[in-house]
């Protein structure tokens, strides 16, 4: 080659490296965000092959911001909220309607039908027509009451200020405080870094707490005493991902049904802990939804408060292709 | 010799690794397994001592070079002077703190009282200029680490000749312009910036720098020290301090005997053909010709600053505060478009709008001024560039250009004479 051509190269080159510099120090990349973003679009994109559910029923409550939601034995379905209390027949067909003063984050209804109410940082005690029974003391300052759960004369309540879980008696004295981190009994404390902290009673009375920093789901008996847990971190659809999920599950015959923030969907699982399916794909919600609490409806249909859409949106197994 | 900087090369090309993607789950997960976390600790700064050290080295370095250059004139030597300079000031100091970079810090220090420069950086910007005013650039020679990286890769270089030449050498100047005005204005250290080869130094950088590190080194194998000539601020002081150095690197080491072995030894086109005083220019036309450079360069420098003043906003755009109040200014519209960092903590910070407006028209009015200066300067350097063209400097003898030489010492060894004994 000739010696030209190496001098145009070269000389190519340099310039290069010039007008590199220039772009960079005067012209402003469209782009300009933040490089350690973590791009989630990835994970947001469900395997519908996975999703053994389809989308049934889409309830609009009258609340305009809507927290948590219940079901009683007869099925019909309670949702809290700000300022709102109301009660559903299992179809939706609205029973009753209550302006209820305060922020209601989660709701309970045990088996006599009375409603309990996670007041932020108190709870309160309704009878089965809405009206206020009693008012308990607040446990601490600190405390965020994100659910409850009853067994017989005990009522479980998840504070994620605190991290604790109480276990009340039917007139508002805690008898006992769960989760508190004791290496020589084993139980390792609960973490939970965002204010999602979720409780169900196991069939045979036993408490199921997510411990969401863990990404797991831990038994206890009604003594505090740790028994067994499942649930990884992983970033496969079979585990939970984020800094902190599931963010919200209940229980039904036969497995868990988690819900996610972060990559929002909503999973079954059995009682081992082993993935079943997807009930809902992340596309089902809006980016950045969080707070899905769960009910188990009528004839086990899941329902799914979705606070973004302000919807409770029913969930039922697909039918099978003939 | 070749085969040797080859095998240098390789080795220092097998040091590098680039940096590894990978993928952090988010965020930092929280441990409470019993297992202590221990407390992150943050590394002591360089001691004192160590950095007085830095100075003690450049200082010797810098006077073995200068030795090795006018009385040794050994090219071998300076060639390991520079290996070792690039394994010290490169590889061991991480190429900082380094004389290219220190001009920055002298202009913030003279710009900005609150701006406290270390001795050292004085001694790195002063020394390298003292040297050269007594030696010429042998620091360019031999303590370079910039210039020993370059050396290492010229395996074939080629001659740019004299116009090709002229045009690019502009480049360092309008950098050297900007690097102060930017860091005049408290902007940004761009030469640090723009440093090609710290990642390579340091062994971890972004593909991107990387890129640029090795776009500049492959140029360098048919362009001898293209960073040197047509991009180094520093080089700009280096030129115009060597061309009044008391003792300068010579070809011959007694009298040229025109035999024309080292017409073409330089690899940096930094010879002076010899030229003769065939047909010297009448007296008249010499007048006649400084009277058109008199005109001239009040006219250039007038006119390139007055040019440089209404690109004023646009060189200010770099700054944070004006490139904040232009994004305050224009938000963006599409909001599938990200915020970016700055709108990000300006909302957050709850300043108030006019605030941000203020202290950008504070910063363009600097700007306003140090256009004013880096545009004259920059008519000034065109001035004196074309004064140079019209006023031809007689001289019978191969030597070297005294602005532009490198004192390599490459081309000594062609010289067949043999220096003359007392």
């Amino acid at each position: 080659m000739k010696p030209k051509i190496f001098i145009i190269g070269a000389v190519v080159l340099l310039l290069l490296v010039v007008g590199f510099m220039i772009k960079d120090l005067f012209i402003d990349s469209p782009g300009n965000v933040n490089p350690y973003a973590f791009d989630l679009n990835s994970l947001r994109k469900g395997d519908t092959s996975q999703c053994m559910y389809s989308e049934d029923q889409q309830i609009k409550p009258a609340g305009s911001e809507i927290h948590g939601i219940s079901t009683d034995a007869s099925g019909n379905i309670y949702i809290s909220g700000k300022d709102t209390l109301e009660k559903l027949d299992s179809t939706g067909k609205v029973a009753w309607i209550k302006a209820y003063p305060g922020n209601a984050e989660c709701i309970h209804v045990d088996e006599k039908g009375n409603i309990f109410l996670g007041m932020e940082d108190h709870i309160e005690l309704l009878d089965a027509n809405g009206t206020k029974k009693a008012a308990w003391n607040s446990p601490s300052a600190e405390a965020v009451l994100t659910s409850i759960a009853t067994s017989g004369k005990d009522v479980f309540v998840a504070d994620a200020g605190n991290k604790l879980v109480y276990r009340y008696d039917y007139l508002g004295n805690i008898e006992l405080k769960i989760g508190q981190k004791d290496p020589s009994t084993g139980v390792p404390g609960f973490i939970i870094p965002s204010p999602y902290f979720d409780l169900a009673m196991d069939p045979d009375g036993s408490l199921w707490v997510a411990n969401t920093g863990r990404h797991e789901l831990e038994k206890y008996t009604r003594e505090g005493k740790l028994i067994s847990s499942w649930g990884k971190a992983s970033m496969e659809v079979k585990g939970f991902c984020g800094c902190c999920n599931p963010s919200h599950f209940a229980i039904f015959p036969g497995g868990f049904v988690t819900a996610e923030k972060a990559i929002e969907r909503v999973k079954i699982y059995d009682m081992k802990g082993n993935f079943v399916c997807l009930v809902a794909l992340p596309e089902s919600f809006e980016e950045g939804t969080k707070g899905l609490d769960l009910a188990i409806g009528a004839q086990n249909a899941i329902l799914v408060l979705d606070p973004v859409k302000n919807l409770v949106r029913k969930f039922i197994p697909k039918k099978k292709e003939s | 010799m070749k085969t040797l900087r080859l095998l240098i090369f390789l080795v220092l090309l097998s040091t590098i690794q680039t940096s590894t993607y990978a993928i952090q789950r988010f965020p930092k997960p929280e441990f409470e397994s019993g297992y202590t976390q221990p407390q992150t600790l943050m590394p002591h700064g360089r001691a004192e001592i160590l950095s007085y050290l830095d100075v003690a080295v450049l200082i010797i370095a810098l006077t073995f070079i200068s030795w090795v250059i006018i009385r040794k004139r050994s090219r071998n030597w300076v060639f390991w002077t520079s290996m070792f300079s690039l394994a010290y000031f490169g590889f061991y100091r991480e190429g900082c703190v380094c004389a290219i970079g220190s001009i920055q810090n002298v202009s913030l220090a003279l710009f900005d009282s609150s701006y406290v420069i270390p001795v050292t950086v004085i001694a790195f910007f002063i020394l390298p200029l003292v040297y050269t005013l007594l030696f010429g650039r042998t620091f360019c020679a031999g303590v370079c680490p910039f210039g020993a990286m370059q050396d290492l890769v010229a395996f074939r270089p080629q001659k740019l000749g004299t116009r090709l030449n002229a045009i690019l050498g502009i480049i360092p100047y309008l950098y050297l312009g900007l690097a102060i005005l930017y860091a005049a204005t408290g902007t940004d250290f761009i030469i640090c910036r723009y440093d090609p080869f710290v990642g390579i130094f340091r062994l971890n950088a972004s593909f991107g720098m990387f890129f640029f590190a090795g776009t500049l080194l492959v140029s360098g194998i048919f362009i001898a020290r293209p960073y040197c000539r047509f991009l180094c601020p520093y080089g700009v002081l280096l030129n115009w301090f060597s061309r009044f150095s008391r003792q300068h690197m010579t070809i011959t080491p007694a009298h040229c005997i025109q035999c024309r072995l080292c017409e073409n030894s330089c690899p940096y086109d930094a010879i002076e053909i010899p030229l003769t005083e065939k047909n010297p220019e009448n007296r008249k036309t010499r007048v006649k010709k400084l009277i058109i450079i008199i005109f001239l360069l009040p006219l250039l420098t007038f006119t390139g600053g007055w040019t440089a003043s209404l690109l004023h906003t646009s060189l200010a755009g770099v700054h944070s505060k004006v490139k904040l109040a232009r994004q305050v200014l224009h938000p963006v519209k599409d909001e599938k478009q990200a915020e970016t960092f700055e709108i990000q903590a300006y909302k957050s910070s709850g300043k108030p709008e006019a605030q941000v407006y203020q202290e950008a028209l504070v910063v363009l009015e600097r700007f306003k001024t140090g256009s004013w200066w880096v545009g004259s300067f920059m008519g000034l350097v065109f001035g004196l560039l074309i004064a140079g063209k019209m006023l031809k400097k007689y001289d019978p003898d191969y030597v070297p250009n005294k602005g532009r030489c490198f004192s390599c010492a490459k081309c000594v060894d062609y010289c067949p004479v043999k220096p003359e004994k007392n």
